[in-house]
C-alpha cells in the first residue's frame, strides 16, 4: 500500500485509481485498500503542516479520496466501514460562508469521521437539538462575518442553558475566531485550519494517526 | 495640502504632509448614518448621501464609494447569487452569496473564443433568471454615470474617490464563484491549458472594462480583489501557472494606461509577497486586511509600492478606543515610516465596528499621523 499513499499523497489522481481497480481485481482486501488511501491522505495533511500543500491539494485530495472510496466502498463488509468517531458541523446564525466548514468535513470524512452537516445559517437550537439526538461527542462551529461572533456566543451559551454542554467537545473555527474568543465563549478548542480540525477530533476520540502498510 | 496629494505621494512612496486616511466603506455606512443595509445596496442617492457623510465626519482623504455594496455592480461581477437584506436576509444585515455551480465545461470555450459578455449573457439568467444581460449591462450604464457624478461630488467635498472599477480578480478568483470552489480547485489539475487560455481572455476583457469605466469617472485607480488565490489556497507552484500571468496582464495593461492597481489582498498573503516586487515601482497600492503580516510587507514591498491598512475588523467591532489607537500608533510608526503608506481598515469597516473605534483611526492620525 506503499506505493497507493504515495500517488495519493503525490495527487496523482489517474493513478490512483488504477491502482485501486488494480488491488480490487487481484481481491486485496478493501479495508487494507482504504488504510493505503488515510495513509496517503496523512502524508498530505503533512505536506500542508510544512507548507508544501494549500487547501488546494486538501481539497483535491478529499475529491481524489471520494472519487476511490466510490469504487472500495460497496465491497466493505458490514461493520468494517465503523466510524472513528461522530462529529456535528455548522456555520453559525446569519452566516452562510461554508467554505472552511466544507474542508472540515472532507478531511473528517478522509479520515473515517461520520460527520452530521447541519449546514449554514444554523440557529443555537439546531445546534441543540442534532446534539441532543445524535449522541456525538464533537461539535464544530464556524463562521466567517464579524457580526456572526454573537450568534457564536448565543449558540455556547444555549448548549450549556439546555444542561448538555458536559455531553460535547466544542471546537469553533473562521476567520474572526482567536484564542481570545474561545477563552470567552468556553468553546473547547480553536481549529485555524481544517488540518487542526483533524488533530482535534482525532484527540478528542482518541485516535492515533493511521497506521497502514 | 489636498487629499488627493497625500494619497498621490503615498503612491509615489514620497512622505506629504502626514500620512492619508482612507478606510474602506460599505456595510458600515448604513450603520453610521441610520439607514438600513436594504437601503443603502438599493438606493444610490442613500448610499451615496451615506458614504458622503461618514466620509465627512471623519475626515478621510479617500474614500470608496461603497462599491463592495453596489448592487447593479455585485450582480455584474460576481457569478455568485446575491442574498440581499431586506429581501433574502435582515434589512440591517450585510450581503451574502449563495455560491453554486453555474459554469459549464463549455463556458470555458465560449468565454475564450467570444469574451466575457458572452459568458455573462449565459451565466446571469443561470443565477438571476428574472435578469438578461441586456439589462444588467442598461443597469450597468446607469451605475456608471452615478459614480461619475459621485465622484465630482467627493472631489468637492476635498475627498479622493478611491476607484473607478472593481475588478473581481484575476480569472481564477471569478471561476472559483463560477465553478464553486472544489470544482474550479480539481479543473486546475484536469484542465489547466483551458483555464490559462479561457482566463487570459477573462482578463483581456475585464481590463477593458476597467479602462473604459475610469475614462469615464476620472478615478485612476482600479480594485483588484485577490482572495482565493492567496497562499492560503495555492502552492508556489500553482500561483505561477495560473495567477501571475493573470495579474501582471491586468497590472501592465492598467499602468499603461495610467492607472494605479489597488491589490485588495484578503487573507493572509505574506508567503506570496514577494511576487508584488515585480510590479512597476511606485505604480501600484497593496491594501492588506490583517492577516498577512504587515510589517513583513512594509519590508518586502516597502521601496516598492504603497501599503494600506490594516485595523482589524474584529478590533474596530469588539476592541476598545485606546486599543485601536495604540494599533494604528503603531502602523503610523512602523509602517508609515519614510512614506508609501496609507492607514486603513483591515477589509472594509465592519457592520458593528463602534463609532468610537473608527474615530480613533482619525484621532491617530491627528496626534501621530504628521511628518516632521
Amino acid at each position: 500500500m506503499e506505493q497507493l499513499a504515495q500517488k495519493f499523497s503525490a495527487l496523482e489522481e489517474n493513478e490512483v485509481f488504477k491502482l485501486v481497480d488494480e488491488y480490487l481485481a487481484k481481491k486485496v482486501d478493501p479495508l487494507v485498500i482504504v488504510n493505503g488511501l488515510s495513509k496517503g491522505m496523512e502524508q498530505v495533511g503533512q505536506l500542508f503542516k510544512d507548507d508544501e500543500y494549500a487547501l488546494a491539494e486538501l481539497i483535491y485530495a478529499g475529491e481524489i479520496f471520494k472519487g476511490a472510496m466510490e469504487k472500495v466502498k460497496p465491497l466493505l463488509l458490514d461493520g468494517e466501514n465503523s466510524s472513528a468517531g461522530l462529529v456535528i458541523m455548522g456555520t453559525v446564525e446569519g452566516d452562510i460562508h461554508d467554505l472552511g466548514k466544507n474542508i472540515v468535513i472532507t478531511m473528517l470524512e478522509c479520515s473515517g469521521f461520520t460527520v452530521i452537516d447541519l449546514g449554514v445559517d444554523v440557529p443555537a437550537k439546531k445546534f441543540i437539538e442534532a446534539i441532543k439526538e445524535s449522541g456525538a461527542g464533537l461539535i464544530g462551529m464556524s463562521l466567517l462575518l464579524t457580526t456572526a461572533m454573537d450568534s457564536l456566543r448565543n449558540a455556547i451559551r444555549a448548549i450549556e442553558e439546555a444542561g448538555i454542554r458536559n455531553n460535547i467537545k466544542i471546537m469553533i473555527g473562521g476567520a474572526p475566531v482567536s484564542e481570545h474568543l474561545r477563552v470567552e465563549t468556553g468553546a473547547d478548542y480553536l481549529g485555524r485550519d481544517a488540518v487542526e480540525a483533524l488533530t482535534i477530533a482525532r484527540k478528542v476520540f482518541n485516535q492515533s494517526t493511521v497506521d497502514a502498510g | 495640502m489636498k487629499a488627493s496629494e497625500r494619497i498621490n505621494a503615498a503612491i509615489n512612496l514620497e512622505c506629504s504632509d502626514r500620512v492619508p486616511l482612507a478606510p474602506l466603506l460599505d456595510h458600515w455606512a448604513a450603520t453610521y448614518t441610520g439607514i438600513t443595509n436594504a437601503e443603502l445596496m438599493s438606493d444610490p442617492d442613500k448610499r451615496f448621501n451615506a458614504v458622503l457623510k461618514t466620509a465627512i465626519d471623519f475626515k478621510w482623504d479617500m474614500s470608496f464609494l461603497a462599491d463592495t455594496v453596489n448592487t447593479t455592480l455585485l450582480k455584474l461581477g460576481v457569478p455568485a447569487r446575491l442574498k440581499l437584506p431586506g429581501i433574502d436576509l435582515p434589512e440591517r444585515s450585510e450581503h451574502q452569496f449563495d455560491e453554486k455551480e453555474v459554469m459549464t465545461e463549455v463556458d470555458f470555450d465560449i468565454l475564450e473564443s467570444d469574451g466575457l459578455i458572452a459568458l455573462l449573457s449565459r451565466l446571469i439568467p443561470r443565477i438571476y433568471p428574472e435578469m438578461t444581460v441586456e439589462s444588467a449591462m442598461t443597469d450597468f450604464a446607469h451605475a456608471s454615470t452615478e459614480i461619475t457624478d459621485q465622484a465630482a461630488k467627493l472631489r468637492e467635498n476635498g475627498i479622493d474617490p478611491a476607484v473607478g472599477f472593481v475588478i473581481p480578480g484575476p480569472s481564477f478568483e471569478y471561476f472559483c464563484f463560477a465553478r464553486s470552489i472544489n470544482v474550479a480547485l480539481t479543473d486546475l489539475r484536469r484542465r489547466p491549458e483551458k483555464l490559462k487560455t479561457a482566463g487570459k481572455r477573462f482578463c483581456q476583457d475585464m481590463l477593458g472594462l476597467a479602462i473604459a469605466s475610469s475614462g469615464q469617472n476620472n478615478i485612476s485607480r482600479v480594485f483588484i480583489g485577490v482572495s482565493r488565490s492567496s497562499p492560503v489556497f495555492l502552492s508556489n507552484k500553482l500561483f505561477e501557472a495560473f495567477v501571475l500571468p493573470d495579474l501582471e496582464l491586468l497590472v501592465s495593461g492598467l499602468i499603461d494606461a495610467n492607472i494605479t492597481p489597488v491589490f485588495h489582498c484578503d487573507t493572509n498573503w505574506t508567503k506570496f509577497l514577494h511576487y508584488f516586487q515585480r510590479f512597476p515601482k511606485g505604480k501600484c497600492i497593496i491594501e492588506l486586511d490583517s492577516f498577512t503580516g504587515i510589517f513583513k510587507a512594509k519590508e518586502i514591498l516597502g521601496e516598492h509600492m504603497a501599503i494600506m491598512g490594516d485595523v482589524p475588523s474584529t478590533l474596530l467591532a469588539e476592541g476598545t478606543k485606546d486599543e485601536v489607537m495604540t494599533y494604528c500608533k503603531n502602523l503610523i510608526e512602523e509602517v508609515g515610516r519614510g512614506g508609501g503608506f496609507i492607514l486603513s481598515s483591515g477589509c472594509s469597516v465592519p457592520l458593528n465596528a463602534k463609532v468610537d473605534n473608527v474615530r480613533a483611526m482619525t484621532e491617530a492620525i491627528e496626534e501621530w499621523g504628521w511628518y516632521k
